[in-house]
């Protein structure tokens, strides 16, 4: 068994001519952009960039303080979970709507019930909040109206 | 006759005077003239001098010293009065302290004359709705003498966080000090109270270099009182000043001097570069400017829950409830988070537990939460729901309440299943100020059982062994404080901020029994404060304790689990103070 992982010049070279191919596919798009599959995919592509920009804008929004945004009082911020699996974004059929899938760290704060001394005492000195973070899956549900998407639902789902 | 000078009732029962602003002006004027009254040499380099002390966000004052002990103050460029004053000197630092006729407030100043720093306190009566209850601001600044101002301030501190003192004023009061937190303090006093119960008060730590530190504590919730000294760290020995009401009504303006001794030094929790002081931000007004004076003070009695005695038969006849689930959502039910689990020792056993000059009680214990006992042999059998804890091998700990009794009680107890003894913290409302307070009484006794065979005089005995240690008890995230044991008698808890600093501080009488090497017995009450009866079987070899808890409120009789993660956060050596004297 090889315990070499580093990259060969050959499995550079390979590297580079995967990362040549869209460059390629874009002059092929170019010549046939009227063919309807392709322009399917186009419109789909959008769509996703579209969705990743809400998801970005609302993150920020959420990240800023936004409170009405966050559909759970306890969250206090989303990151990227880099750890986590991949953004999926899946537009249906009709393009009418989609489905987002991202991992995120979601920093949760919440009170402490004021039924004992120590957690009136906690609140008091201005404390009586627990925070703690979880690794999180957002479900997001997404429609589109006017051209314009939009999201509808959001889930979390405890990783 | 001589003797210990006992109080009739702790401090948190004094039905101080609410003295109107009147009254205290009346005590406080003829005061104010003449300056504080010590028993040290006081400073004699004053007359002659001119001072004046600029401060950040603060007052300009402009002091002319026409003696050693009367001096003239305009502030903020104001009219000049004259006041009586005192002050004392160690090394570079200087303090002196006076009040303004014609009002009801005045300075404490502490200089430091070698780097022209300067930590002003204002003082004031009448700012809060108890008017007895002294206020303060502190104030940092310097010595403006000409020239560039210093850009360093005295700064609050978490420095002295851990420390203890036994101080020993010149004017013979002697008192345990603890600094177990950097936003309150804890202090016993041995000589005027016989040091039975230690007190909790809000406090400042100002450090004005890595030898003199300023310590503020303000006596609130009892008589107002307010001190303030600098600590010489070096030489263990302190100056400050003390001004308030007794309970009396007597008006206290001193300056002294004490000789420490260091008693101990415990751990503190935050990250090792953060010596961070003031960790309990004062509360600010509705645009967020700081208030005058602002700090945040626990006053327990505000807020808890007082019932008559109607009242508390009425609630624990319709809601009366033992061991509810545990749940992690914090607060009582949070309180069981880490407890240990629930133990099926008990269940088929019948026994009895025989306390001296207490009652007979039998047991036959069905099932892992229920059980049935009877007292004295004289009743039918009453079922009640119990929750049991293996705190060590052969050892339980267990619980339930007595339905029926006329005072509500329950019995929890640490029954050692290999010595055949028995301690019991026997909870009880009807107490005399709230009827939902708990109140406790400790039972010794032996346990009687086929197969075991008690001793005859051996006992469960109080100990000492627990005072002056601090435990930090870790219930659930967010559910974490530390008991300082600070006498044989009490039990003072220590809440933390986020950032680890130890923050609101309270306390209550306590109870300590030995049970095992290492594993002992304690209740706190949380007396004119909520009225809970804490105890916890805490074994130190294992650092866990099983707990049980005994409240009246609102919301009915409880009795429920407890239970936390522990650490020892150090010792202070306190024992000697406690003896009996002659």
């Amino acid at each position: 068994m090889s315990n070499n992982i580093g990259s060969s010049r050959r499995t550079f070279l390979k590297g580079g001519a995967l990362l040549a191919a869209p460059i390629a596919a874009a002059s092929v798009t170019a010549v046939t952009f009227a063919d309807e599959g392709l322009k399917a995919r186009v419109t789909q592509l959008e769509d996703e960039a579209e969705i990743r920009r809400l998801h970005q804008a609302w993150l920020r929004r959420v990240n800023s303080g936004e409170r009405d945004v966050l559909f759970d009082d306890a969250v206090r911020q989303v990151t990227a979970d880099h750890a986590g699996a991949p953004d999926q974004i899946a537009v249906a059929a009709d393009g009418g709507s989609a489905v987002g899938h991202f991992d995120h760290a979601v920093a949760l704060q919440t009170a402490l019930g004021r039924d004992c001394t120590l957690a009136q005492m906690a609140h008091v000195q201005g404390h009586g909040t627990v925070r703690r973070t979880e690794r999180r899956q957002l479900i997001v549900r997404y429609l589109k109206s006017d051209g314009a998407w939009r999201m509808d639902r959001l889930e979390w789902r405890t990783l | 006759m001589p003797g210990t000078p006992y109080p009739k009732q702790p401090m948190y029962r004094i039905a101080y005077t609410k003295l109107t602003k009147e009254q205290i002006s009346a005590k406080l004027d003829p005061i104010a003239q003449r300056g504080p009254k010590g028993i040290s040499p006081l400073a004699t380099d004053f007359a002659g001098q001119s001072l004046v002390i600029v401060t950040d966000a603060g007052p300009t004052l402009s002091y002319k010293f026409a003696g050693n002990g009367k001096l003239s103050v305009a502030e903020n460029g104001g009219k000049a009065v004259n006041a009586g004053f005192g002050a004392l000197e160690t090394d570079n630092v200087c303090l002196f302290s006076h009040m303004i006729p014609g009002t009801q407030h005045g300075y404490t100043l502490v200089i430091d004359r070698k780097t022209k720093l300067a930590t002003v306190i204002e003082l004031w009566f009448s700012g809060y709705e108890d008017n007895r209850e002294v206020q303060r601001q502190l104030y940092y600044g310097y010595v403006d003498a000409g020239g560039t101002p210093p850009k360093a301030r005295h700064e609050v501190t978490n420095r002295v966080e851990g420390r203890g003192y036994h101080w020993r004023q010149d004017n013979g009061m002697e008192t345990l000090e603890y600094y177990a937190s950097s936003a309150y303090s804890h202090f016993v006093e041995l000589s005027r109270t016989g040091g039975e119960l230690g007190y909790s008060a809000p406090s400042d730590y100002i450090k004005l270099d890595d030898d003199f530190y300023l310590y503020t504590r303000t006596e609130c919730e009892f008589s107002g009182t307010f001190t303030a000294y600098v600590i010489d760290m070096n030489r263990s020995q302190q100056m400050g000043i003390r001004l308030g009401f007794d309970e009396g009504d007597e008006l206290h303006y001193d300056i002294f001097r004490g000789q420490g001794d260091i008693v101990g030094q415990i751990a503190h929790f935050e990250k090792f570069e953060d010596n961070s002081g003031d960790p309990v931000p004062a509360p600010k007004d509705k645009d967020g400017k700081p208030i005058k004076g602002a700090r945040r003070v626990y006053r327990p009695i505000k807020t808890m829950e007082k019932l008559s005695r109607e009242e508390v038969d009425k609630v624990v006849k319709e809601h009366s409830t033992a061991f509810p689930a545990r749940t992690t959502t914090g607060g009582a039910a949070g309180m069981s988070a880490n407890a240990l689990p629930a133990s099926d020792f008990l269940v088929g056993k019948t026994f009895t537990l025989r306390y001296d000059h207490g009652p007979v009680m039998e047991y036959r214990v069905e099932g892992a939460d229920e059980l049935n006992w009877r007292m004295d042999g004289k009743a039918d059998w009453t079922k009640a729901r119990y929750q049991a804890y293996e705190v060590a091998p052969g050892l339980i700990l267990f619980g339930h309440l007595l339905e029926g009794a006329p005072n509500h009680d329950g019995h929890i107890m640490a029954v050692d299943f290999h010595q055949g003894l028995v301690t019991c913290y026997n909870g009880f409302l009807n107490t005399p100020f709230f009827a939902n307070e708990a109140g406790a009484r400790t039972l010794f006794g032996v346990l009687e059982m086929e197969g075991i065979q008690p001793p005859m005089f051996r006992r469960h005995a109080r100990t000492t062994e627990m005072l002056g240690r601090c435990i930090t008890y870790s219930y659930a995230p967010g559910l974490v404080s530390m008991h300082l044991y600070s006498t044989p008698n009490t039990v003072s808890w220590i809440i933390f901020t986020p950032d680890q600093h130890g923050g609101l501080e309270w306390c209550g009488p306590g109870d300590f029994v030995k049970i095992r090497d290492g594993i002992y017995f304690m209740y706190w009450l949380e007396e004119a404060c909520n009225g809970t009866l804490g105890t916890i079987l805490l074994n130190m070899n294992i650092m866990h304790d099983a707990g049980i808890g005994y409240n009246c409120g609102t919301r009915g009789l409880n009795m429920s689990a407890i239970g936390a993660i522990v650490r020892h956060a150090g010792k202070f050596d306190v024992d000697k103070y406690f003896q009996i004297r002659t």
